[in-house]
């Protein structure tokens, strides 16, 4: 009987052991704030997907992501909504934070909405960037010059889209 | 290593210039708003013995 009773448990046991070890307690949404010095986007709001660029790949993320840490690089971020609409948006530079309780934070220094972007002015200051480079001397003007010069280039292919 | 950051420049730098350039690229009703951004101004008030003194540090 004893044995019975043991075995009875066990299988109890057996049963709800796979559950309890993989839910982590993720929330199955994701509280998404995005904001920048200019403007606030979303603050602590529900959407489907973000995709972000950072300096250790673009990726998306989706709700329950594993929690990770990221500088953004200049670029699109894209964000997928709840109602099924999208949005992109510029950022120049910033930090993205995902947290244990699914929680997504972008945070950039400057960031637009690409239609604000104007195509011919992005061209232009391409060029300008481009002939500074080439007259730029010493390793931090050059440095500083070719910054310019990837920021440009990424804001050409946001407003040519 | 980027090439910035071998050059001895942070990201804080990059930013910086990032910032910058995007700010440069708005359509221009925008841009006015955007300028502002471009300067950052700071007020120093050294204070000596508890009380603020004007003279410049």
């Amino acid at each position: 009987m004893a044995s019975f009773l043991r075995s009875t448990k066990l299988v109890a046991k057996l049963t709800q052991g796979p559950t309890k070890c993989f839910s982590r307690n993720y929330a199955d949404q994701m509280n998404f704030t995005f904001a920048a010095a200019n403007q606030i986007f979303y603050a602590n709001k529900n959407i489907k997907q973000v995709d972000v660029p950072s300096f250790s790949g673009s990726f998306g993320i989706l709700p329950n992501h594993v929690p990770t840490l990221a500088v953004l690089r200049p670029g699109v971020v894209t964000v997928y909504e709840d109602e099924g609409t999208s949005k992109k948006i510029f950022v120049s530079s910033g930090t993205i934070t995902v947290n244990e309780d699914s929680s997504v934070q972008v945070l950039a220094e400057e960031a637009h909405p690409i239609e604000d972007i104007d195509g011919s002015a992005a061209r232009q200051v391409l060029q300008e960037a481009q002939s500074q480079l080439s007259t730029a001397s010493g390793d931090v003007a050059k440095a500083e010059a070719a910054i310019a010069v990837e920021v440009a280039e990424a804001l050409v292919l946001a407003a040519g889209n | 290593m980027s090439y910035w950051r071998a050059a001895g420049l942070n990201y804080v730098n990059y930013s910086n210039i990032a910032a910058k350039v995007v700010r440069r690229v708005l359509k221009p009703e925008l841009q006015a708003n955007a300028a502002k951004r471009d300067e950052t101004h700071v007020k120093f008030t050294p204070w000596v013995k508890g009380k603020p003194s004007n003279e410049k540090a």
